[in-house]
This record gives structure tokens, sequence and C-alpha cells, in this order.
């Protein structure tokens, strides 16, 4: 009974967290829309470069309100309330999608200045230390991963493919 | 004849050989990385072949190209990542039966129907190139629109749990494919100022983004599984080749009815193998007996898109030699090697150097041999992938992604639309959004664009999208696939109101 229930909250839940998405893409879409306008047309052809962004955002805006009239019907008004704390209870399930994202942030901004290998070892390390089972078998298999594929890619790539893989500053 | 004596000895040559074979490793390697696509192992192989003949070089990336196109099952299979985008519906059905606890299976089917794709087209291609050519050659861009608006209504209706969400995705890709200049006149749309964004999103991000960071996110979902050491794929792997085989041969409708989807589709400039998959999917489900199977791991799945998309590395020759159109991003970078190597690409090449084109027939019938022959001896090498806990996987190929990323155009600013994308493709995975939708609508978006724009260039008359015969064939063929969706909702919806009312 109780996973019925969770079920149903659940369920509820990801319908709101897809209104908010059709909402937040309305607006996207409406502002592209109206940035398409500005774009002048050229007398050599019938459509400009807007046209077609145009027509594009006009058959997704007109989808996105169809969906959201759906989502608005198909919601109870009490499961409005709820949604904070089944938003909260699901990024807490999904600690580690959120940790590898903010992991992919910090290395991708750091590789410009401190250079790909040591950016890369320093990510892998972090981000196979935290998912990896804490064995000694699995911390040596981690320090060697993160060596190959941090200096060993780096070498692969310069020497046999010629291409150089961010140095630094 | 004389001609195809001539392009087979240049071909069949002890060293030529050699090097396709090493090609083809080089091919299904690449490919069953995700994120280290086909594209890039051909652009990586383009300046090797540069020393060598012109017939040599070329089957040497057609070797690359053959093998990728069946390397992109191997992590399309396991990981439930498309390699490339022709491997889009290799994931519906070969993923569910891998993840059953068959992935040997799923493999195995997958190889033999690549092989026996790759010989039909071949095959049709020494037979029928000339009249396919005429044929291409005829259609407008009102056709290429209209076809463009079929593929992404197809895909959009097959793949999903809503029809509303999978045409709000499609359509979502093609808002993302205008930003940047615009395909015709060059003039900046969308950029907001951003320099990364002023060439627009190139599709390889997009589809690595979406794809591979998206999917490596599903991976780390539950911290238990991955903590204790969790492998992709369970099971053991075996591959009981000849009687794969076998299955494969009892279907010969469904195979050879994909292979020529493929080969028709191929032959469409413009259009080329990520369209085929799907569409030689959809029939494939239309016509068995049991199309719920369909997307839960059934063999005819996985034979359908792998025969279709093998089938139109052999299409895709035909508009590429004689228009010298690329199907998609590999028949681009093949084209362009063609050149490299002083090949003029037009009509007159046929015409001129017979023996090259066979030889290049001859080169895809043993690339797609020598690919048989590496998976059936030594894919329980390949396979090493299945056995690596999540843990290793997820970061390693998380680091492949960004060196592909960019590796593909040396910019650092790549990686960081490559982050956005991959966010924004998990969301959308997390709101159960259809993905494919997305991706395909960005790579034909600018097709679909220049045709419409060049079609009104023409003639201003709108209406000539709905006179002109095969252009109203594949709009009506649009609409009938979106009403087919259609009614198997409401029939669903009707089925559970009953089995509600009853309870």
């Amino acid at each position: 009974m109780n996973e019925n229930r969770d079920q149903v909250l659940t369920q509820e839940a990801g319908e709101i967290a897809r209104l908010l998405s059709y909402v937040a893409l309305l607006a996207v879409s409406i502002g592209m829309f109206l940035e398409a306008r500005t774009i002048p047309t050229s007398r050599f052809e019938a459509l400009g470069a807007g046209a077609f962004p145009m027509l594009v955002h006009v058959l997704l805006i007109l989808l996105l309100i169809s969906a959201i009239i759906g989502s608005v019907r198909q919601i109870p008004a009490e499961a409005y309330p709820r949604f904070a704390s089944q938003a909260i209870l699901w990024a807490k399930t999904r600690r580690l999608v959120l940790l590898m994202f903010v992991f992919l942030i910090i290395y991708i901004t750091a590789m410009p200045v401190i250079g790909y290998p040591i950016a890369t070892l320093v990510f892998l390390l972090a981000f196979l230390l935290t998912l990896s089972p804490k064995t000694k078998k699995a911390v040596a298999l981690c320090v060697t991963l993160a060596l190959l594929f941090s200096f060993g890619l780096n070498w692969l790539f310069a020497e046999v493919f010629n291409v150089f893989l961010p140095r630094g500053r | 004849m004389d001609a195809f004596l001539l392009g087979a000895s240049e071909v069949l040559s002890f060293s030529t050989l050699t090097m396709m074979f090493f090609g083809a490793i080089a091919g299904i390697v690449a490919a069953a990385i995700p994120g280290f696509t086909v594209t890039m192992a051909i652009v990586l192989t383009l300046p090797l072949t540069f020393a060598l003949p012109p017939l040599q070089g070329v089957s040497v990336m057609l070797a690359v190209y053959v093998g990728g196109y069946t390397g992109g099952l191997i992590s399309a299979a396991l990981l439930g990542i498309p390699g490339t985008p022709s491997a889009l519906a290799t994931t519906f059905d070969a993923y569910p039966m891998a993840r059953k606890g068959e992935p040997g299976r799923a493999l195995s089917l997958g190889i033999w129907a690549s092989f026996f794709g790759t010989i039909i087209s071949t095959l049709v291609l020494i037979v029928a190139a000339p009249p396919l050519a005429v044929f291409a050659v005829r259609l407008g861009p009102w056709e290429y629109f209209s076809l463009i608006v079929f593929a992404l209504t197809i895909v959009a209706s097959l793949v999903g749990h809503s029809l509303q969400r999978g045409l709000i995705s499609a359509l979502i890709g093609l808002a993302i494919a205008t930003i940047g200049t615009d395909p015709m006149m060059g003039r900046p749309r969308f950029d907001m100022g951003f320099d990364a964004l002023r060439a627009g999103l190139p599709f390889l991000i997009v589809l690595i983004g979406i794809y591979a960071i998206s999917q490596l996110a599903t991976e780390v979902e539950d911290p238990k599984t991955i903590h204790n050491g969790e492998k992709l794929v369970k099971g053991e792997i075996k591959f009981n080749n000849f009687a794969v085989m076998r299955e494969v041969l009892a279907g010969p409708v469904n195979l050879v009815r994909s292979s020529m989807i493929g080969v028709a589709i191929g032959a469409l400039p413009g259009a080329g193998g990520s369209i085929a998959n799907l569409i030689a999917y959809d029939q494939a489900k239309r016509a068995s007996k049991t199309p719920e199977e369909f997307g839960k791991g059934t063999p005819e799945g996985v034979i359908a898109s792998e025969s279709g998309n093998s089938a139109t590395a052999g299409g895709g020759l035909i508009p590429m030699i004689s228009l010298g159109i690329p199907g998609s991003a590999v028949d681009a970078i093949l084209l362009a090697a063609l050149m490299v190597h002083g090949i003029s690409i037009g009509p007159r090449l046929i015409m001129d150097n017979p023996d090259l084109v066979y030889g290049m027939f001859i080169a895809m019938a043993v690339s797609s041999l020598m690919m048989l022959f590496i998976c059936v001896v030594s894919m329980r090498a390949f396979l090493r992938v299945a056995e690596v806990p999540k843990w290793v996987i997820v970061p390693t190929v998380l680091v492949c992604c960004i060196v592909g990323t960019f590796a593909l155009n040396n910019r650092v600013s790549d990686l960081s639309l490559l982050v956005a994308i991959g966010i924004f493709g998990y969301a959308m995975k997390a709101l159960d959004y259809p993905l494919a939708p997305l991706v395909l609508a960005v790579i034909l978006g600018p097709i679909a664009e220049t045709n419409l724009r060049r079609a009104l260039m023409t003639d201003n008359d709108w209406s000539l999208f709905l006179t002109r015969p095969v252009s109203l064939v594949f709009l009506v063929a649009a609409l009938l696939s979106i009403s087919w969706a259609i009614r198997g909702i409401l029939k669903d919806r009707r089925k559970t109101k009953q089995v509600k009312d009853v309870a």
C-alpha cells in the first residue's frame, strides 16, 4: 500500500517537474521567437534567416501550451505543496550525479589554467576514489587509471595523433 | 568487366588488405568507445593515408568506415550509448537484450546483421547504382524538406512514452540547430554574444553531450550498486555464432527489407545513415507479428537496425560519388578524403575512373568480411569493456568524451558547451523526454532549412510541397506516422480505463 502511495507521489512530482520544464521552455521559445523577428530579411529570397526559426518556435510554443494545459488538468491541487519535499528527496538520492557534474565543471574550468594532464589527474583521482569500493586494490587501480588517462593519453595524442591537449598557462 | 578486375586486383593486393585490416580494427575500437566516434577515427586516419595511392587510401578509409558502423553496435548494446548516430535504433533492443543477460547474443546478432546488410547493399550498388543516382538527381528541395519532416515525425512517434514530448524534443533539436550562422546567407543568429555559439553547436558535441554524458550520469544514479562494484553488463557472454547466423538468415524478409531501406535512404543525399536505422526499425515493428516485443530486446529489432545502418554505408556512396553530396558527417569526411587523393567527385567519375568506383565497391565488401572475421575471432578481447565495473567506466569514459570533444576542433570552449549540453540532456532524460528526436533534429535542421528556403527561392509557392508527388508521399507518410502513434495512445488509454473500471 505504502509502495503504491510512494509511486503516486513520485509520479505527481515528476508531472509537476515536467510542467515547470514546459513553462521554462515556453519562456525561452517565446524569447527566441521575438529575437528571430528582429533578424533582417534578404531581398534575394522569399524567406529570411529568421523565418525557419520562427516556424520552429511557433510549432514549439503551440505544443508547449497544449502540454501545459494537459499537465495542469492532470495534477491534483494537493500535489503542489508536496513538490518541494519530493524534489529534495530526488536530489538526495541522485547525489552522485550532482557530484559528477560539480566535478566536471571544476575540471573543465581548471583545465585551461593548469593544463590537461594535471587537471585530469586530479579529476580522475577525486571522482574514481569517490565511486570505488574502499579496498587497497581498488585504490591502486584508481591511481594507475588516473595516471594512464592523464599523462598517458596526453602523450599518446601529442606523439601519435599530433593533437596537443591544453597545456595550461 | 576490365575495370572491375583492375579495381579488384588493386584492392586485393597484400599491402592494401593488411592496411584495411588495421583500419577495420581501428574503426571498431574507435566507435566502440562512446564519445570517440567513427568520424574522429576517420579524421585521424586521413593523414595516415596521404602517402598511399588513391584507391589504397580510400580502401583503408572505407575499412575504418565499415568497422565503425559495426563498432557503434558494441557501445549501443552494452552501454546503451550509440557510438554513432546510426546506432540509435540499435539501443532500443540490443541494450535491453544485453541487460536481460544475453549480451553475447545481442552483439552477435548485430554483427551478422551488419555483415549481411553491407553485402546486400554492395550487391545492389553494383547492379543498381546508375538508376538510383538518376532518381536521386531528380529530387528537388521540396522532396528533401518533406523527407526530413517525415524522418522527424517517425522518430518522435517511435521512441519514448509520449508523442507530445517526442515532438517537443524534435522541435528543441531544430531550435538548437538554428543557433549560429544561418546556412544560406551566413547571417549570425541567437549567439547571445558568445564566441563559442557563433559557429553554431557542432552536432558531434551535441551527440556526445546528450548521449554519452547524460547516459554516464544515469549510470551513477544509484550509489549502492556503484560502491558494490557492479558491472554494466551481467551474464555470461556467449556468441554461438552459427546459431545466430541461422537466426539472422531465418528472417530473410526483415533482413532484406531493412537492407533495402538502408540502401534507398543512404542513396538520398543529405539523409544518410542516421535515419535509415530508425525507418528500418519502424518498418520491422509494423510488419512484425509481435510488435509489442519491440523495445524489450527482440532480435528482429537488432537485425533491422543493424542491417539498415550498415546498408547505408553502401547506399551513401551513390550520392557521394555521383553528386558529390555527403549523406552524413562521416560521408563528408570520406568525400574530403577522396578529394585529398585527387579524385574529382561528380557524374564524370563513373565514366572516367570506373576501376576506382568498382574498387571502392569491392573494398566495401572486403571490409565487411574483415569486420566479421575480426569480430568473430577476437570479440572477446573487445568485450573486456563489459567486464569492467561501472566505477571505472564512468570517469574514464568521461575523460575520453572530453578529449574527443577537444580534438574535434582544438577548442577549449567546446568543453563548456559539452558539459552544458550534458546537464541539459540529463535533465531531459530525468523528465522523460526522448533524446533521439532531439539529436536527429540537430543534424537534420540545417538540411531542412536549406531545402525549405531553396524551394521557396526557386518558386515562391508553398503548394508545390503538396503537388509534387514524391514530396506529397513523404508528407502523407509523416501524417500517417503521427496518426498511427495517436491511435496507439488512444487504444492504450481505453485499455487502462477498462482495467480501472473492472478493478
